[in-house]
């Protein structure tokens, strides 16, 4: 478990801005309260076996106990660096994506099951659309009772999309909750 | 017998006169009267006066001079004569003449004057009737004084000439002073006459039209009078005289070849009488143009310039009188302004009469003036617009047709987006009056043969309307974000975007004819207009506090209606608007914005929107209620009939009336409330507790304390869900009726509100108001009590102080006593 280094921080940070946007701020200065301290703590970004973690202080403290081959995970998982060096959000940082989203997607109840199977969201589907989005947004999809199910990429902006036929495709997908079931082994 | 009264007041004939010198009196006439003295009684006797008066007035002059001057009367008395038998015809038994005992005939002069006057204005209101206004009025209060001052001024003269004659001093002053008057009693007549001239023009010209069509010149000349007075008249029954006769089609002239072409009599007359009278109107259009630039005039021409566009947009030369209008649509005067105003707007609701090309003309001028002031116009100039009305079927009756409309609608969005780029834009406009120009060949002969209007050609002229006002608003818009810096450091702090207003308004009333692909731009631009008063960020420092709170908030309020107009195919959520107006809420003041637009917002923001995220939903309610604790009532009951409804949709944001604080799992990421978060997403509303509502239904009006108790017990009884039909605005418009009311008199407004709660209202407020009652006698009491108090304690002292005195003196005096005592011992 190590710290992130500089590259490796843009590298999480230009992630995460292209979904909350100036919201990043909040999640870095997010004050903690676990632990036994009154005073409340602060969240920080740790690198364990290439996953990162979001984790509060105090638990970065009681962690260093466990020896590093033995610690499987701690915090919320965010994402983790590909072989090739790139960062890939995973679907554990759904609740903070969610929180501090920019740029919002709800789907109609009919096309959610689609979506949590891992398919496309597609306009027919959209039921609602945040304004201003631009292509190649980060885009977290709820369900129309406002429950988070996943997130992706925009695929077409805001304006776009009102022109665009029922059957193209809006949010090009990343990670939904069906993963939890569908790659049990791989989380 | 006006003949005999004129000879009566003509002095009599006088011998052929002599200068003094050439007079010889001969040695036996004065023999003759140093012997008689007696027979020289009769000069003494002589009054002088009578004679002088009489004389005098002829004998001073010159010979020339004389008989210009008797010319002068002669025509003056014909003139009088006309006009008198006139008056006397009218009314004879004022006109009697009385018989003195000598037998001389005495006419009354006063009700003779007085008759002429009516008379005359008589004929003014018979050529002023129909246009008869403000500004004839005062035209002619003013003549009337102007006769007053004239009168006076012959009086005094006449007063100066007799003393003048009475104490026989030099003849050259007098004679000036004569000279004077009779300036004066000439314009006067002349005046008087030129009157009496148009008034007979005029009523010439509406009886027959073509037979005295000349004489519209001679009316003319007369409107290039010197004097004021005349000049109004003259231009303003030239108006009512242009009004009645111009014919309901345009004149156009006939080419050469058609002159050179033989005619019937008829064909001629007729072409000379619309030649004449085009030449007439384009002179008269003329001088009005000259003289609407003199500040002396120039209410008189812009009235005249109105009406005669409102009266006859159809015919020849209507390019300038449009100009002219639209040159004064925000000029300083308000009344020039608002008859302007009014002339365009009505051109724009009755299409018919001109069949909307003046409309497309009206609006490219007007745009073209915003451009050339750099938006700095009265608002009114822009809310003309707002009386315009569009055919939405009309695109959609030929499908082909609507294909071009299309493509030039094409051209047309592609025309606004690069304004800035000057140079592209005029070669599209050019290509596009090319486009325009050939259609209009086309059409011009298909409308030859058949009467009615087609369809195309009013689509073209709605499409030009339609990108010239959206040009305009574009420019108003792109103004107001511009930064402070380049719009110009003198211009003041507030309301310097003064057609912001009406161009939102605007916005909000034909967005549904504006284009999808404009739709981001203009979103944008709202965006960063409600964003404007934001002073958290340095960045937007120099764009900050220019726009008022009323302002952005409208800014919500059209975007809202923006999208809700256009958007059937996709829900589009306006975050951003959203938080402005969580922002806006806290900076809103009672007093000095405006509580409509603030309960409008409201109401399309938040009631009528279907969805909501639950965050956002609880911030809003949150913040709703904090509102309605330091707002006036009208305000704070629109928020509550909100915060309601917001209540009554959104069943999970009813923990937020339950006791305990701390909404558990649902609150979401943010444990704790934060007040003073910007983005109602991250306030966490959600883990706080409505506590305001508990202090609202204490408030003191009634109607807010039953709402904001009827809202607490919505937490317990779940099943009576019945949907309140009130909306924000209605709530506000009531209580802010009712509010001066309320002020005044407790118990009648208690009575007012409906509901079970007015019994116990009005013994309220019987009780508030004898509290206060018996308040002010406590007091009045209390306080006559405290001086009477004061006055006694001082009366006291006083008191104390002589006796202190007198005692003093007594035991003086004693000792005063012994000591003389002593020394007598």
């Amino acid at each position: 478990m190590r710290p992130l280094d500089e590259q490796e921080t843009t590298q999480v940070f230009e992630k995460l801005h292209k979904f909350v946007g100036n919201n990043l701020k909040n999640i870095v200065e997010n004050p903690s309260h676990e632990g036994t301290d009154n005073t409340p703590g602060r969240y920080c970004f740790r690198l364990q076996r290439n996953r990162v973690y979001y984790v509060s202080e105090s638990l970065v403290k009681r962690a260093t106990n466990v020896k590093r081959d033995n610690l499987v995970s701690l915090g919320t998982q965010l994402g983790k660096f590909t072989k090739g060096g790139k960062f890939h959000l995973t679907v554990q940082c759904l609740g903070i994506l969610a929180a501090h989203a920019k740029h919002k997607v709800w789907l109609k109840p009919t096309s959610e099951m689609s979506f949590l199977y891992g398919n496309n969201v597609l306009k027919g589907g959209v039921g609602r659309i945040t304004e201003s989005i631009s292509e190649h947004d980060g885009v977290v999809v709820f369900s129309m009772s406002d429950v988070p199910l996943g997130f992706g990429v925009a695929a077409k902006s805001t304006q776009d999309c009102r022109k665009m036929d029922p059957n193209g495709i809006v949010v090009l997908h990343q990670a939904d909750i069906g993963e939890y079931l569908r790659m049990e082994d791989d989380l | 017998m006006g003949k005999k009264k004129q000879k009566i007041v003509l002095p009599p004939d006088l011998p052929p006169e002599v200068p003094d010198e050439a007079v010889e009196v001969s040695d036996e006439d004065v023999l003759f009267v140093r012997e008689n003295r007696e027979y020289t009684g009769f000069l003494s006797n002589l009054d002088t006066k009578s004679i002088n008066k009489h004389v005098t007035r002829v004998a001073d002059v010159k010979e020339d001079e004389l008989e210009s001057l008797y010319e002068r009367r002669l025509k003056k008395k014909s003139l009088d004569k006309e006009t008198e038998k006139q008056g006397l015809e009218v009314d004879p038994v004022d006109a009697l003449p009385v018989k003195t005992l000598d037998g001389k005939l005495y006419y009354r002069t006063v009700p003779k004057a007085t008759q002429k006057s009516e008379n005359e204005d008589k004929d003014e209101a018979n050529t002023n009737n129909k246009d008869a206004g403000i500004d004839a009025s005062v035209v002619r209060l003013t003549k009337a004084e102007k006769r007053a001052k004239l009168k006076k001024i012959r009086k005094e003269a006449k007063k100066q000439a007799k003393e003048g004659t009475e104490v026989e001093v030099e003849q050259i002053p007098q004679a000036e002073v004569l000279d004077e008057v009779r300036n004066d009693m000439t314009a006067e007549e002349a005046n008087q006459k030129k009157k009496f001239r148009l008034a007979e023009l005029g009523t010439a010209l509406l009886t027959d039209p073509e037979l005295n069509i000349k004489s519209l010149k001679e009316m003319l000349e007369i409107s290039k009078d010197g004097d004021r007075d005349i000049a109004v008249l003259a231009l303003q029954s030239l108006l009512a005289v242009f009004r009645d006769i111009i014919p309901g089609y345009r004149i156009r002239l006939p080419t050469e070849k058609e002159q050179e072409m033989k005619v019937s009599k008829a064909v001629k007359k007729m072409r000379f009488y619309e030649s004449t009278l085009l030449s007439a109107y384009k002179a008269y259009i003329q001088k009005l143009l000259a003289v609407e630039k003199q500040a002396v005039y120039k209410r008189v021409a812009v009235r005249c310039i109105c009406i005669l566009l409102e009266a006859v947009p159809h015919f020849n030369f209507r390019e300038n009188l449009l100009g002219a209008v639209i040159r004064n649509i925000s000029s300083e005067d308000d009344i020039s302004r608002k008859l302007c105003c009014a002339t365009v707007k009505s051109l724009f609701t009755n299409e018919g009469k001109h069949g909307g090309e003046v409309t497309v003309e009206a609006v490219q001028m007007i745009a073209d003036l915003v451009k050339a002031s750099d938006c700095q116009l009265h608002p009114d100039s822009i809310e003309v617009f707002m009386s315009l009305t569009f055919d939405d079927d009309l695109g959609r009756r030929e499908a082909q047709d609507a294909k071009n409309k299309f493509k030039s609608k094409n051209a047309k969005r592609k025309d606004l987006k690069v304004q800035k780029e000057s140079a592209a834009n005029e070669k599209k406009r050019t290509r596009k009056e090319m486009m325009s120009k050939t259609r209009e060949e086309v059409t011009t002969e298909l409308k030859a043969a058949s009467l009615a209007t087609d369809v195309t050609e009013r689509r073209r002229m709605q499409t030009d309307v339609l990108s010239a006002i959206f040009e305009t608003y574009f420019r108003v818009l792109k103004h107001a974000i511009k930064p402070r810096s380049e719009a110009g450091s003198s211009s003041q702090p507030a309301g310097s975007y003064p057609l912001l207003t009406p161009c939102l308004n605007g916005i909000g009333k034909f967005c549904q004819l504006i284009d999808l692909d404009f739709m981001s731009d203009l979103t944008n631009y709202l965006r960063k207009l409600a964003r404007s008063g934001n002073s958290s960020d340095g960045s937007s420092k120099d764009v900050s506090a220019c726009l008022t709170v009323s302002e952005r908030l409208q800014c919500c309020i059209v975007a809202f209606r923006v999208m809700r107009n256009n958007l059937d195919a996709l829900n589009v959520d306006l975050q951003d608007f959203f938080v402005q107006l969580y922002n806006l809420l806290i900076e809103y003041r009672p007093g000095r914005d405006k509580g409509e637009i603030l309960a409008e917002a409201l109401k399309i923001m938040l009631c009528d929107d279907r969805q909501h995220d639950m965050q956002r939903a609880a911030a809003f309610i949150k913040r709703l209620a904090t509102f309605s604790l330091f707002s006036g009532p009208a305000e704070s009951l629109a928020a509550l009939v909100t915060l309601k409804h917001l209540l009554q949709k959104n069943v999970k944001c009813r923990n937020l009336l339950e006791n305990d604080a701390g909404g558990g799992s649902i609150s979401g990421a943010i444990a704790k409330y934060q007040p003073y978060a910007t983005d109602p997403n991250l306030s966490g509303a959600l883990a706080s507790v409505l506590w305001e509502l508990n202090l609202l239904s204490k408030h003191y009006h009634p109607a807010v304390s039953t709402m904001a108790s009827n809202i607490s017990m919505l937490g317990t009884g779940d099943n009576q869900i019945h949907l309140s039909n009130k909306s924000p605005q209605q709530a506000f418009k009531e209580l802010s009726l009712e509010q001066d009311s309320f002020i005044v008199k407790v118990d009648l407004n208690a009575k007012r509100n409906k509901g079970n709660a007015s019994l116990k209202q009005i013994r309220k407020g019987a009780d508030l108001d004898s509290t206060v009652q018996v308040d002010e006698n406590d007091v009045k009491r209390k306080l006559s009590e405290h001086y009477s108090l004061l006055h006694d304690i001082a009366e006291n002292e006083r008191l104390r102080g002589e006796l202190v005195g007198t005692t003093l003196s007594l035991n003086l005096y004693e000792q005063y006593k012994k000591q003389k005592k002593r020394r007598t011992k």
